[in-house]
């Protein structure tokens, strides 16, 4: 396999994430665009730790995951703190620093 | 390059514009879940098997289900209603297009995947030294024996020992974080 396939995939998951981050409404939808970059991350890690033969790369993707699985918990509270106050997961709603 | 590796590039990236452009944020979790399958696939495929089982267990099976209950607890019709789109998008799509046609000019046309970082240092140091940490580098990867998931717990309990404890810190500081969060009276 070409590596110049997997980087290129990897880097259109991210610009898909980044899209998904800037221009979705729904906060769930943003969280999920988010996992999308980190999954082009873990991607990459994969694709250069095979292409050196060290398993370093490995290493770093199952800390991304443990990072990701954080992300996740605070982002779910975040959601859950804003539904509260807010009602709705609309996140142009969550308006209150605009000055 | 193969069908196989067209189909499951073909796969994730259509899993991936599902999540993207999906109107239902449970399409779009569905659409993600079926997306990080083929990103485990592509880790077996790359002789990654631990990462690609954790893949698995952890995002399809936890964070997705996290997701989800999410999804279930904060849905209603008038976020339904509502445009999905930030009208914001189409400004965006330009920025996220003029990123990626860039980028991807560059990396196209560097030169990542000749040699290994140690071996590139031996050659910009000194000249012969080269074949020399290429050949380490390659036996190096073969004395390690061993199944990949007992090479990867030697490195990530040697070399590692310490981020992987700093890891298990973050993700206890993130639970108590999200509980914090979720608490009724903030």
């Amino acid at each position: 396999m070409s590596m110049q396939g997997l980087v290129i995939l990897g880097f259109v998951l991210f610009c898909l994430g980044l899209f998904g981050v800037l221009a979705r409404r729904n906060f769930i939808v943003i969280l999920l665009s988010i996992e999308l970059m980190f999954a082009a991350a873990g991607v990459n890690f994969i694709a250069f730790s095979g292409l050196w033969h060290d398993l370093t790369g490995q290493v770093f993707t199952v800390f991304l995951i443990a990072v990701a699985a954080g992300e996740a918990a605070i982002g779910l509270g975040l959601l859950i703190a804003l539904f509260r106050l807010k009602h709705s997961a609309n996140i142009d709603d969550a308006s209150e620093l605009k000055g | 390059m193969t069908i196989g590796w067209i189909l499951l590039f073909a796969l994730i990236i259509a899993c991936a514009l599902g999540v993207v452009i999906s109107r239902s944020p449970i399409a779009s979790a569905l659409s993600l879940l079926v997306g990080f399958v083929g990103v485990a696939i592509l880790y077996l495929a790359l002789k990654a098997e631990f990462v690609a089982a954790v893949q698995v267990l952890v995002y399809a099976g936890g964070i997705l289900v996290l997701y989800i209950f999410g999804i279930m607890l904060t849905d209603n019709e008038a976020l339904r209603l509502t445009r999905q789109v930030h009208f914001q998008a189409w400004p965006v799509f330009l920025l996220v297009l003029v990123l990626f046609l860039w980028m991807g000019h560059k990396l196209y046309h560097s030169d990542y995947a000749a040699t290994p970082p140690a071996a590139k240092v031996m050659v910009v140091s000194g000249g012969d030294q080269a074949e020399t940490a290429i050949a380490a580098l390659q036996a190096q990867s073969q004395v390690a024996a061993g199944t990949n998931t007992q090479r990867l717990a030697s490195v990530m309990y040697g070399n590692f020992l310490y981020p992987f404890e700093a890891a298990s810190v973050l993700l206890m500081v993130a639970a108590l974080g999200a509980v914090f969060l979720a608490k009724k009276e903030i």
